[in-house]
């Protein structure tokens, strides 16, 4: 048999002339187990990169990754500090407009038994802070400023 | 553009940038470590995808870089190996005085010393290797992945070739 071909293949290899198809050409040559002996240096290096195509990594691989980005996206990926800060600090947002809340509704009440026109204006106040306590991030200021407005109702009625 | 899923995209691409990172790293549990965390990296960064012209170079890049750290980390291996590869070379024209001529290698030894030889390369060679001879890729795609330019990874590709070509055959002699 004659190894003009791929001697020359090979000579264009190493001076890395070859195209991607004739590379496979070479490698499928190297493949058979009969090559003749002044090959066989160049066989083990093609050999070597057989072996090396052939490592992977197994089906338990994709399980735990999959469950570490697919399980909950709390814990298996670091959130950015914004969403992490938020969720952090949102039963402080909740108690703070809660407690806003009740001394509003407390506050409106008294007014509404004193007089019907002034208590109109916190009624507004009120019902504001109720739609408000699930924005965590507008919450604090906003339910102070219903206090506030409350709280200057309160001072218009003592006069 | 196709939407990019990661089951379908991002995770089969897993074997390519193992067989990467193991060529930089030389060890397997640290090769599988370097596509756990580029897998999760490239996961963080889902909000990018669309904006990435090719989301395998993108993940390759970042297996490299991350396998890179880790054999920085790792310190002296490859000295080690180098050093290896140098005694056994010597053991074997020992070897081989002792036996006539017409004594063969093992195509097994062969393999086992073109195995050190190719793992004694600086890593920059023995990606560029990886990614054509194992992977089939153009030099084109193989720059975007080292971000070189296509002339110089032909130039590493050439060094690589030419230095196990080189240290194959000086081998064969002492051998026959």
């Amino acid at each position: 048999m004659d190894y003009k071909y791929i001697e020359q293949l090979l000579e264009r290899y190493w001076a890395c002339e070859t195209s991607l198809q004739e590379e496979q050409i070479l490698r499928t040559f190297f493949q058979q187990q009969e090559v003749p002996e002044h090959l066989m240096a160049y066989k083990a290096i093609f050999d070597v990169q057989q072996e090396q195509a052939e490592a992977t990594l197994g089906e338990e691989f994709d399980e735990r990754i999959l469950e570490m980005i697919e399980g909950d996206p709390v814990k298996a990926i670091p959130l950015r500090g914004g969403l992490r800060r938020r969720s952090f600090l949102r039963p402080l947002y909740q108690a703070a407009g809660l407690v806003a809340l009740i001394l509003t509704i407390g506050i409106a009440a008294q007014h509404s038994f004193d007089e019907e026109g002034q208590s109109q204006h916190t009624q507004f106040a009120q019902t504001d802070s109720l739609e408000r306590p699930a924005d965590e991030f507008v919450t604090v200021p906003e339910t102070q400023e219903a206090a506030v407005t409350v709280e200057q109702d309160s001072i218009n009625l003592t006069r | 553009m196709k939407k990019i899923s990661f089951r379908d995209d991002v995770l089969p691409l897993k074997n390519r940038l193992y067989r990467l990172a193991l060529r930089i790293t030389l060890n397997p549990a640290e090769a599988e470590d370097a596509v756990q965390d580029t897998l999760i990296k490239v996961w963080e960064h889902r909000e990018e995808w669309e904006q990435i012209d090719s989301i395998e170079a993108y993940a390759h890049t970042i297996c490299r870089n991350i396998a890179l750290d880790m054999a920085g980390k790792a310190g002296r291996g490859n000295v080690q190996l180098s050093e290896e590869i140098r005694v056994k070379s010597e053991e074997f024209s020992i070897l081989n005085s002792q036996f006539s001529i017409e004594e063969k290698f093992d195509q097994k030894e062969r393999l086992s010393l073109v195995r050190k030889i190719m793992d004694t390369l600086p890593e920059v060679q023995r990606s560029v290797m990886e990614l054509r001879d194992i992977e089939g890729k153009t030099y084109q795609e193989i720059g975007n992945i080292l971000k070189l330019t296509e002339s110089q990874v032909k130039v590493y590709l050439h060094r690589a070739r030419t230095s196990i070509r080189q240290q194959a055959e000086e081998i064969e002699k002492y051998g026959l």
